[in-house]
């Protein structure tokens, strides 16, 4: 049986706005569990609630109700101890002491969590080549480029050797280079064994990476599936339909009716989303009617961006219905 | 051990960044120097003549000590400030050895590297002064690391109001005037002074440098009040910091700034 290393239980969490002093409710009961060597993506919009929640974890919030339990350590408890399991990229290159070197930074934070450098130094210098950052060890982080800096703030977190590493938005701001650099590192920090909880907004990241996703809304999660599983729930059929000619005001009001899902790009290029594989034969019918020629057929498939944004929007129209 | 590793990766990064940031910490102390100078020529121009030769004596040892507190205190409350601006402050909280002990490490670290600074400026008081006065390292230094307890105290506290706070500079504006006066104020002028954090210790200092007193020359009455008021401000210290933290936990309010 898969060993269940994070626990996250009830959670909810409550503030008041500064200004308006309206009370807002950030987290609403969330409830998830992470298996050893999972890597969890967190998903949602913005203020959707996960920073709150990561953070809740991290104990670095403290929950108005529920709890979060580590390797059988309940962090509300006994958070110094839970923290020996865990280590957290939160702020990405701020999270970094930027008047220091690459090195210093690796050295400062081993010292922080009581290792001495002389037992972490063969670790520093393996983790200084894995990053690329062996050539820039002795630069300020100041003068490092923002690509370094995050591959720097993971080795950090990868230094202090827990079985949890937390990343919050670790590809936000990232170039295509790097951000493909910082996958791939974060692919090996995976294989290695560790546990990691991404939040992050960058869908690349969640379907290259994460077995599993949790997705928050106004503070609640609305799905938690495997990755492939979601994608696999929404997957649809969509065409892209070359045409050889334009299609007639009769033919464009019956493609509304039938398939709402449609795009018309150029009067020629026909981009739509089918519920069934059969309905093919219903829109082949409904463009032969009028001799529409079909140059070409190309068949797209969905991507997690799309399943994010269906779920998302799903959760938006059934609040509405609710209300009304 | 895992303390002793803290204290000195903090000792250390305060070491680099002194060293790193030379002008900076070498304007400060000309700062420091500049205003003693001033205080002498006060001594000098406007005091009594007759008196003078204490006079200079007690200005050096209470500026010594009012330069020692001052850089402590502003420096803790900065530290904090600084690391929430900066994005690390909520790293540091991820250490599982505890926020208290890396402020803790902070500080001893400061204090163990502005003590050597302290050393310097005192001879070079004195030789500008032309005043010798006892030094007797056993005895003071033995006063002094009392005494330095109930500032760490103090510094808590300061950690504390900054962990919710964040924007305490005005408070720290005020706070060097505070300490002057505690600094200078003797005991013996107003006795209530010896409930304030560190009066004590800078009395029994004073007594040991202008007039060379012994270990037997205090009663045991001086050396409970001293160490009393030093525990007392540190458990104080770090009781208020916890309970701050905890706040600032329970509002989310550690990554603000």
């Amino acid at each position: 049986m898969e060993e269940i290393l994070i626990e996250v239980k009830g959670l909810k969490k409550g503030y008041k706005k500064r200004k308006t002093k309206e009370w807002v409710q950030a987290v609403n009961d969330v409830n998830f569990t992470v298996k050893r060597g999972e890597i969890l993506g967190l998903l949602g919009p913005n203020g959707a609630g996960k920073t709150t929640t990561i953070k809740m974890i991290c104990g670095l919030i403290v929950p108005d109700e529920g709890e979060v339990v580590i390797n059988g350590i309940t962090m509300q408890k006994n958070r110094l101890k839970g923290l020996e399991h865990i280590s957290a990229v939160l702020e990405g290159n701020r999270n970094l002491y930027w008047r220091l070197t690459a090195r210093e930074n690796l050295e400062y934070f081993a010292g922080n969590r009581g290792n001495s450098r002389k037992e972490k130094a063969s670790e520093i210098e393996e983790l200084l080549h894995e990053f690329k950052l062996k050539q820039k060890e002795n630069e300020l982080v100041s003068n490092l480029s923002r690509g370094m800096q995050q591959k720097l703030a993971l080795a950090v977190a990868l230094l202090a050797d827990s079985d949890v590493i937390l990343l919050d938005e670790p590809t936000l701001g990232l170039d295509i280079e790097t951000g493909y650099e910082v996958r791939q590192l974060l692919k090996k920090i995976s294989e290695a064994g560790k546990t990691i909880i991404i939040s992050t907004h960058d869908m690349p990241v969640v379907q290259d990476l994460c077995e599993r996703t949790v997705i928050i809304n106004d503070g609640k999660v609305i799905a938690d599936e495997k990755v492939e599983e979601l994608m696999n729930l929404f997957e649809t059929s969509a065409y892209v339909l070359t045409l050889g000619n334009e299609l007639t005001e009769q033919q464009q009001k019956e493609l509304d009716v039938k398939f709402p899902m449609n795009e018309l790009l150029d009067g020629m290029k026909l981009t739509i989303t089918l519920e069934q594989d059969n309905d093919i034969y219903d829109l082949m019918d409904l463009l032969k009617k009028e001799n529409t020629i079909i140059e070409k057929i190309d068949r797209t498939t969905i991507n997690f961006e799309e399943v994010f944004m269906n779920l998302i929007q799903e959760e938006k129209n059934h609040a509405i219905h609710s209300i009304n | 051990m895992p303390f002793i590793q803290l204290i000195k990766a903090n000792t250390r990064m305060e070491f680099i960044e002194m060293k790193r940031y030379l002008p900076n910490t070498l304007s400060m102390i000309a700062t420091i120097y500049i205003i003693f100078l001033g205080m002498l020529l006060g001594i000098n121009v406007i005091g009594d003549p007759a008196q003078a030769e204490a006079n200079i004596q007690h200005v050096i040892v209470n500026y010594i000590f009012w330069y020692l507190t001052l850089v402590t205190l502003t420096n803790i409350g900065f530290t904090i400030t600084m690391e929430a601006t900066r994005g690390t402050l909520e790293q540091l909280y991820m250490s599982p050895l505890g926020m208290w002990k890396i402020l803790l490490s902070r500080l001893i670290g400061y204090m163990a590297l502005h003590g050597v600074i302290v050393v310097g400026l005192l001879y070079l008081s004195m030789a500008t002064a032309n005043q010798w006065l006892y030094l007797k390292p056993d005895l003071t230094l033995t006063i002094l690391l009392i005494t330095l307890v109930g500032i760490v105290g103090v510094g808590f506290m300061i950690a504390g109001a900054s962990v919710i706070f964040k924007q305490i500079q005005a408070f720290m504006q005020i706070l060097q005037f505070i300490l002057a006066a505690l600094a200078f104020v003797p005991l013996s002028v107003a006795p209530i002074l010896i409930l304030a954090p560190f009066v004590k210790g800078v009395d029994m200092i004073r007594h040991v440098m202008i007039q060379g007193y012994s270990w037997t020359d205090f009663t045991a009455m001086d050396y409970t009040a001293l160490i009393v008021n030093s525990v007392v401000y540190l458990f104080i210290g770090i009781f208020f910091y916890l309970k701050c933290e905890k706040i600032a936990m329970s509002r989310g309010l550690l990554g603000n700034y």
